[in-house]
């Protein structure tokens, strides 16, 4: 007997969506709470850990792409750079609080963009539009989410269509910056004037289907907000709230 | 919210993100990622300019971490700024849309390096953190480094920006400007 799709999906795609929100969100809010440099150095271990087990591991190197550039950054503009009494470590001498507040700061970097792309991984629209809908909640804002989410392939592709087509009518890409910069003209008007365009269709579109009219809307399907997902979320906003009582009275 | 601005935003914040991409392939020191917010502030103002703004900050921040959510203030005042030169058709002329990203481009840059201080410690962006390093480097001090190149790189990226929402405002067929009664004003018709 074959299991169910949903089944053999991990753990992010199976929870209610706006645990998955939650839980992002609230590591976000952690980094910036917990004591430094370890605090935020441990939430990126636990945020780690926590990406695989939910079963969304490539998130954990898309992130380290984005992060490696930016703890390149903090430690030459705070440990090589930073001010105060240095660490002779032979080859080069590290600024003391410099590096701490580096440290810090890259467990910050590391722990949010890995628990964001943790989620944008599991990310389903037509599920999320489903909780939201349920809720009752406003459709306007998260429809616009989803839609561009939609219309961003389609548009990074006419990007792409019409570098290609103005370097065949034989556009510069090459040169001085100057010579770059009049290139955007007629590689972006296109696009721009396009959507304008397209427009006036769209909007015709979503008259028909009373999208702009707002009121609650009654999901087919919607997601179930089990007790573990509520579960979840009542506890780390509960740590949220807690931390920031600490931090206020310490 | 009207049919016409639910369907212009997300296409807005598809712009931004697109012609990000051009701005890459052409290796411009710039980002160009607010044309999208600039052109649905002139078009059909303030309110849909934030609302695009912020989407496309959300957006940002859901493909690359939510801690870019930080520069979301920035997108208001980008919104903010374009919709005032639209009111006073600082589109009609390249020379005019270039002063008025010129002026944006200050006061984003000294707003961008306020938080990029405050919640990044200064390292942010490549291009941006490579100049403060830079600056850092030759004996400049951090929050002073941060300004410099804060507001450096935005004043060329917002000039370019509002340029190219000129050039696009002014090729609009009137069929299609006269859609957007604040975009006629912008360009002086």
């Amino acid at each position: 007997m074959t299991a169910p799709a949903f089944s053999r999906q991990g753990l992010a795609r199976r929870a209610y969506p706006l645990t998955g929100l939650s839980v992002a969100i609230a590591v976000t809010f952690l980094a910036f709470l917990v004591p430094a440099p370890w605090g935020p150095v441990s939430l990126y271990v636990a945020s780690i850990i926590l990406v695989a087990l939910a079963g969304v591991g490539r998130a954990i190197r898309q992130a380290l792409v984005v992060c490696l550039p930016l703890w390149l950054f903090l430690f030459v503009l705070h440990g090589l750079l930073g001010g105060g009494p240095k660490i002779d470590l032979g080859l080069f001498a590290l600024s003391a609080d410099g590096a701490n507040a580096a440290l810090a700061q890259a467990g910050r970097f590391g722990a949010i963009i890995t628990i964001s792309l943790g989620f944008y991984r599991a990310f389903d629209p037509s599920r999320f539009l489903n909780a939201v809908a349920a809720r009752g909640w406003p459709m306007h804002f998260s429809y616009l989410f989803v839609a561009t989410l939609h219309a961003l392939p389609a548009f990074v592709q006419r990007a792409a269509t019409s570098i290609e087509a103005q370097r065949t009518r034989g556009l510069r890409f090459s040169g001085g910056v100057f010579g770059r910069t009049r290139a955007v003209v007629p590689l972006a008007l296109p696009l721009i004037l396009g959507a304008l365009a397209e427009v006036d269709d769209r909007a015709h579109a979503l008259e028909m289907r009373a999208v702009a009219k707002g009121g609650k809307r009654t999901p087919i399907d919607p997601p179930t907000d089990s007790w573990p997902d509520r579960a979840v979320r009542w506890t780390l906003w509960i740590t949220v709230v807690a931390l920031v009582v600490w931090r206020f009275v310490r | 919210m009207s049919s016409r601005l639910l369907a212009l935003i997300p296409l807005a914040v598809a712009i931004n993100v697109a012609i990000g991409r051009i701005v890459a392939e052409l290796s411009l020191p710039v980002y160009l990622d607010a044309v999208g917010t600039i052109l649905v502030s002139a078009l059909a103002g303030l309110g849909a300019g934030v609302v695009t703004g912020l989407i496309g900050q959300v957006l940002t921040s859901f493909v690359s971490g939510y801690v870019w959510l930080a520069f979301a203030p920035i997108q208001i005042l980008i919104a903010l700024l374009a919709f005032v030169a639209a009111r006073r058709g600082g589109f009609k002329n390249l020379g005019s849309s270039i002063a008025w990203g010129g002026l944006l481009g200050l006061l984003g840059g000294a707003l961008s390096a306020v938080i990029s201080y405050l919640a990044f410690k200064g390292v942010t962006a490549g291009g941006v953190t490579f100049v403060t390093t830079v600056l850092v480097g030759i004996g400049m001090e951090l929050p002073w480094a941060i300004t410099a190149s804060s507001i450096v790189t935005d004043v060329l990226d917002k000039a370019l920006a509002f340029a190219l929402v000129g050039v696009a405002l002014r090729s609009l067929p009137v069929r299609m400007i006269s859609r957007y009664p604040l975009a006629l004003r912008a360009v002086g018709r």
